[in-house]
C-alpha cells in the first residue's frame, strides 16, 4: 500500500495530453486562418463562457440555422468520468458500467456528444459539431456535477462575424464582446489567452 | 440579468432541451431528521475547511486566516495562516493541524505557529486532513494518496488505495475534492469520490471494507463524483455532503441511510464544497461556502 501512482492515471495523462493538443491544433489553425482572411487588427465575436449562463438563446438567436455556437470542450479540465452529467442525464440511474448508453440515457437532444471508452473507468467525451445546436443543455449538467469542461464557444469556420451579432443583443448575460481575429476563442482553463 | 423563467421564455428551445434538477431536489420530509439550529457569518470571502476543538471551540480556515468561534457561534480569536488554507483539523492534545496546498502547517491551541512540514512538490494538492492521538492524515488529491504522518511530520506511509495486482483501482478523483476522516476503534475513512463510495482503512493502509452507491436517489451518491465531505459521529455514523445535487445526510457505518440533514432545497443551486464537523453535542456544522457560514443543525424533537 505504498505506491502513489498507478499505471493507469500515467497512461490517460498521455491521453489527455494527446487529446489537448489535437483541440489546441483545431483552434490554432482556425485562429491563424481567420487572422488572414479578416487582416490582422480585425475583430470577431465570441462569447465568454465565465459569464455565459446557458440561456437558451445562443441555439435560436443566431442568424444561421444550426447556430455557429458549438460546445467545446476542455480536455484538460476533464475528469474523463464514465458517470459524466454532461453525457447522462441527471436522473440517470447505474447499473454497471454501460459501454453504449441508449439514445434516451443520453443528455444531449441531438445526441452530439460521443463517448469513447479509454481505460477502466475513464472515458473521453467528443462533440459532433453537425449535431450540435449549442443550446447549452450539457453545459450545465457538466458545471453542475463536474469540472465544467464543456461550454459554448461560437465556432469561426461558421461564424458569419455579422456587424451585430444576434445573439449578442439578446444575451442576457453581457457575455458576447469582440476579440482580435488572431485569438479568436475565450477558453478556459490553462488555455485561456484572454 | 434576466429571472430564470424570463430567460425559459426567451429562449423558444422545446422542454426537452431544459436542464431541470426540480424534481430531484425534491426529499421525503420523513427523512429529514435535522433542523437547522443556529448560523454563524465566517466572516470570510472563501470559507474552506472547517473542524472542532475539544474545548468546543469551532474552527474556520478561509481566504488566509483561521477564526474560532465559541459554541454560541461568537468569533474569540483569530490567527493569519501564512498560505491560504484549504483544510484544518485540530489534535486531541490541541494542536491545530492547516493544510495548505502542498504542506502541513501546525499551530498551538492559542494561534501560535509551531511548524511548516516538508513541502510535497508541485504536483501535491491537499484537499482534506484529519488527526488522531499520534498519527496526522492528509488527503493529497495531486497525488492520488492520503499521507499518513507521525507528530514530528514525517511521512510514514503512503496510502495509495485499493490497487489491484495490475496497477488498477486506487482513488479516483475527479474533481479536486478528496477527504479523509478518523472514526472510533482507528478506523481510517477516506472518500473514493469517483467511485461514489466511502473506503475504511486501517492507520496502516489496509484495505477494510468500502460501501456507497452511484445513483441519484437520496440513499446514492449522485454526479460523477461525490460524496466531498465526510464527517464522524461519536457512534461510528457518517455524515456526508455532496455536489450537484448539494445534500448532507448521515448513514450508519454499515453504509445505510439513517437521516437526511439538509436536502437540496436547503442550498442554493449551485453549492458545492461543504465541509463538515460534528461537535461534542452532537451538533452537525456544515460550511457553507455560498452563505460564507457555518450552518449548525441539531436533531428534530420526536
Ligand atoms: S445568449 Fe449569452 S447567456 Fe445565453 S447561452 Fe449564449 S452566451 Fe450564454
Ligand atoms: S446538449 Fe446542446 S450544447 Fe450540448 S452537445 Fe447537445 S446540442 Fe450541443
Ligand atoms: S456573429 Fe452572426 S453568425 Fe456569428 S454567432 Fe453571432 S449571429 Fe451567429
Amino acid at each position: 500500500m505504498s505506491e502513489p501512482e498507478n499505471a493507469k492515471v500515467k497512461r490517460r495523462d498521455l491521453i489527455r495530453k494527446g487529446a489537448l493538443a489535437t483541440g489546441l491544433l483545431g483552434v490554432g489553425g482556425t485562429a491563424a486562418l481567420l487572422a488572414t482572411r479578416a487582416g490582422k487588427d480585425r475583430y470577431v465575436w465570441q462569447l465568454d463562457p465565465e459569464k455565459c449562463i446557458q440561456c437558451g438563446n445562443c441555439a435560436t438567436k443566431c442568424v444561421l440555422r444550426p447556430s455557429a455556437v458549438k460546445v467545446v470542450h476542455a480536455f484538460a479540465l476533464c475528469g474523463y468520468c464514465d458517470l459524466c452529467f454532461g453525457y447522462f442525464p441527471p436522473h440517470f440511474e447505474p447499473d454497471s458500467a454501460i459501454e453504449e448508453p441508449a439514445a434516451e440515457s443520453q443528455l444531449c437532444p441531438t445526441q452530439a456528444i460521443n463517448r469513447k471508452w479509454v481505460e477502466g473507468p475513464h472515458f473521453e467525451y467528443t462533440i459532433d459539431e453537425d449535431l450540435c445546436i449549442g443550446c447549452g443543455k450539457c453545459v450545465k449538467g457538466c458545471g453542475n456535477f463536474g469540472n465544467g469542461s464543456l461550454f459554448l464557444q461560437t465556432r469561426h469556420n461558421r461564424c458569419v462575424n455579422c456587424n451585430e451579432c444576434a445573439i449578442a443583443i439578446a444575451c442576457p448575460a453581457q457575455a458576447w464582446r469582440r476579440v482580435p481575429a488572431g485569438h479568436p476563442y475565450l477558453l478556459k482553463g490553462e488555455d485561456r489567452q484572454t | 440579468m434576466a429571472t430564470p423563467a424570463e430567460r425559459q421564455k426567451s429562449n423558444q428551445l422545446g422542454p426537452e432541451f431544459q436542464y431541470d434538477l426540480t424534481e430531484l431536489r425534491k426529499v421525503d420530509p420523513g427523512l429529514v431528521h435535522y433542523e437547522q439550529s443556529a448560523r454563524v457569518a465566517t466572516g470570510m470571502q472563501e470559507p474552506r475547511g472547517i473542524a472542532v476543538a475539544a474545548d468546543g471551540r469551532v474552527l474556520v480556515a478561509g481566504d488566509t486566516l483561521v477564526r474560532a468561534f465559541d459554541g454560541a457561534g461568537k468569533a474569540v480569536a483569530e490567527f493569519v495562516a501564512p498560505r491560504p488554507p484549504q483544510a484544518i483539523a485540530v489534535g486531541p492534545g490541541g494542536t491545530i493541524f492547516v493544510a495548505a496546498k502542498d504542506r502541513v502547517e501546525t499551530f498551538d491551541a492559542a494561534g501560535k505557529r509551531l511548524a511548516a512540514w516538508e513541502p510535497l512538490g508541485e504536483k501535491a494538492y491537499l484537499t482534506s486532513i484529519a488527526a488522531g492521538e499520534k498519527d496526522v492524515f492528509a488527503a493529497d488529491a495531486g497525488g492520488r494518496c492520503v499521507l499518513r504522518y507521525d507528530p514530528s511530520g514525517r511521512v510514514v506511509t503512503r496510502i495509495a488505495g485499493k490497487v489491484d495486482e495490475k496497477g488498477a483501482g486506487g482513488f479516483l478523483i475527479p474533481s479536486p475534492y478528496f477527504d479523509v476522516a478518523l472514526g472510533p476503534d482507528a478506523a481510517l475513512w477516506i472518500v473514493n469520490p469517483g467511485m461514489r463510495r466511502v473506503e475504511c482503512y486501517t492507520y496502516d493502509g489496509q484495505f477494510e471494507r468500502a460501501w456507497g452507491k452511484a445513483s441519484p436517489r437520496i440513499e446514492g451518491f449522485c454526479g460523477c463524483c461525490n460524496p466531498v465531505h465526510i464527517a464522524l459521529m461519536a457512534d461510528g455514523s457518517l455524515v456526508t455532503s455532496e455536489k450537484g445535487l448539494a445534500r448532507v445526510k448521515v448513514y450508519r457505518p454499515s453504509g445505510m441511510l439513517a437521516s437526511v440533514v439538509a436536502p437540496p432545497s436547503a442550498f442554493a443551486e449551485g453549492t458545492a464544497g461543504l465541509d463538515l464537523a460534528v461537535d461534542a453535542a452532537g451538533r452537525i456544522l456544515v460550511l457553507d461556502p455560498r452563505e460564507r457560514a457555518v450552518r449548525m443543525f441539531v436533531r428534530k424533537k420526536a
